[in-house]
């Protein structure tokens, strides 16, 4: 799959309700490791990684959009 | 709550994903400015104080998570993951924050503490009106896809893993 259709897909243009919420069940275990990413910080437009949340502190991490 | 809660050492951060609920005014995402953009009018609408991570384009962050449109996660100092929830709830987190404090307390005053496994099953206020809002917000496709997606679970049924109250 090229990226192009990847964007599309991820980003769906019309919400049709599939969501599999059984699998988030056993995606990430609480007591694991919690996985790292990169993304871009909406304040500076800069790199960050979410790892330099929770190097020093305990982090809260919500996720969702304004739709 | 984030800045109660950050004066008692938990940082709090959003991370802005996919369009849940693409519509005319908020499509889907096609570039990086257009994800910026969004998450800059998500902002200022909500006015919201906490770091906004916007995740790349193809989803990365949000699918290594799970890819559910609300989910909440505690990391701890670290990287363990203390708390998942598969939609975002200020009670149930503010009670799950309130435990891990009493139980680093306990510890503190010297009694032997052992992780334990655990999970629950919340609840959530479902507030229709201010979801219907925040679809119109979208735009009328927004509204439709949604109302043809409820017929749907209606009759097949609810989406896989979805708890409800009759469970």
């Amino acid at each position: 799959m090229g990226e192009r259709d990847e964007i599309k897909v991820y980003n769906y243009a019309e919400f049709v309700g599939g969501e599999n919420f059984l699998d988030f069940r056993t995606v990430l275990p609480v007591g694991s490791k919690a996985p790292d990413f990169d993304a871009t910080l909406l304040e500076t437009g800069g790199p960050v990684r979410l790892s330099d949340y929770w190097r020093e502190r305990d982090v809260l991490i919500e996720f969702g959009s304004l739709t | 709550m984030a800045a109660a809660y950050q004066a008692k050492g938990f940082e709090s951060v959003f991370v802005y994903t996919r369009e849940a609920h693409p519509g005319e005014n908020y499509p889907a995402h096609r570039s990086m400015d257009q994800k910026l953009a969004h998450a800059q009018a998500f902002k200022a609408h909500f006015g919201v104080k906490r770091p906004i991570l916007v995740d790349d384009l193809v989803g990365t962050g949000h699918t290594l998570y799970g890819t559910l449109p609300n989910m909440t996660y505690l990391i701890a100092r670290g990287g363990r993951l203390l708390f998942r929830a598969d939609w975002t709830d200020p009670p149930t987190i503010q009670a799950v924050l309130d435990y891990v404090l009493g139980s680093r307390a306990r510890r503190r005053e010297g009694l032997r503490m052992a992780p334990f496994y655990a999970e629950l099953v919340g609840y959530r206020w479902n507030d229709f009106s201010r979801f219907q809002e925040g679809l119109q917000r979208a735009g009328q496709q927004a509204v439709d896809d949604f109302a043809r997606a409820s017929q749907r679970w209606t009759k097949e049924g609810p989406r896989p893993g979805r708890i409800t109250l009759d469970d």
